[in-house]
């Protein structure tokens, strides 16, 4: 499985660190050694809709294998708050850099 | 406008990118279980209209029959609308206001809202004043949990309106 993915941004929960139009790369071995921490930008499946994708940053760990997230714009954004935590495997990867 | 930029949007003709999106559907975040109360409300009052309407005896004339009925339609297809309104307004609280935290807190909304549901379609398919009052207690009980998960303490008051019934009001400081 080749490491570096990459998405194209859509909407602004995560406005100023990603901007609609914006590309990331995911690193999908990130999270192979060492689990996630507090504050990492994280693409995820949608908890509700399995076939999108979801970026949040993660908000807390609340055990071994689940994360919570949550956008940075707390009045426009959809995440843990309604759907829950979500289990580490529905993590696809570390946003590893943005291009703009 | 970096060279990375160009190369991934170059990729994207070749392979176009999965999308991540930031979120999606607008939680606009402005709930309110007054509506689902007002409509209960309006079931109870066409409920009582029906009960209180003066059936056409044997001797009516065809104006008096003609009459009837007007009314009485007028009435029930009120209550169709305002039973739908009212059960419409239960679930976009319990789907999009509602969160599993709430849940935990206040196990009983479950049923609540099942509650809710079922007597407004009893009381759309029948004209039953016992489904009316069932769908407004459990309006009323689903909007006392409302203000509650908003920080806001209620009062039960007599409403308003013909229908006079008990209704959870929240206590704005």
């Amino acid at each position: 499985m080749f490491p570096l993915r990459r998405f194209r941004i859509e909407d602004d929960s995560m406005r100023p660190v990603l901007e609609p139009g914006d590309y990331v790369l995911v690193n999908r071995w990130a999270y192979k050694f060492r689990p996630p921490v507090k504050g990492d930008l994280v693409v995820v499946r949608d908890p509700e809709t399995p076939e999108r994708f979801l970026v949040k940053r993660v908000s807390d760990l609340p055990d071994a294998t689940q994360i919570r997230v949550a956008g940075d714009n707390a009045d426009r954004s959809r995440d843990s708050r309604s759907f829950g935590p979500i289990p580490l495997r529905e993590i696809v990867g570390k946003v590893w850099i943005r291009l703009r | 406008m970096s060279l990375l930029y160009l190369l991934a949007r170059w990729l994207d003709r070749i392979s176009p990118a999965p999308i991540a999106y930031a979120h999606c559907d607008i939680p606009c975040g402005i709930y309110d279980p007054h509506h689902a109360q007002l409509a209960a409300h309006t079931v109870v009052r066409m409920v009582d209209l029906i009960n209180q309407l003066e059936k056409p005896g044997a001797s009516s004339t065809p104006e008096q029959r003609q009459e009837y009925t007007n009314k009485l339609t007028r009435y029930i297809a009120t209550k169709e609308q305002h039973s739908e309104i009212a059960k419409n307004e239960v679930r976009i609280l319990w789907g999009d206001y509602f969160k599993p935290e709430h849940v935990k807190t206040f196990p009983e909304l479950h049923e609540l809202v099942w509650k809710a549901l079922k007597s407004g379609s009893k009381a759309r398919q029948e004209i039953s004043l016992q489904a009316a009052e069932d769908l407004l207690k459990a309006t009323n009980d689903i909007a006392s949990i409302f203000w509650k998960t908003k920080g806001f303490e209620t009062i039960t008051a007599k409403a308003p309106y013909p229908t006079e019934r008990l209704t959870v009001y929240p206590k704005f400081k």
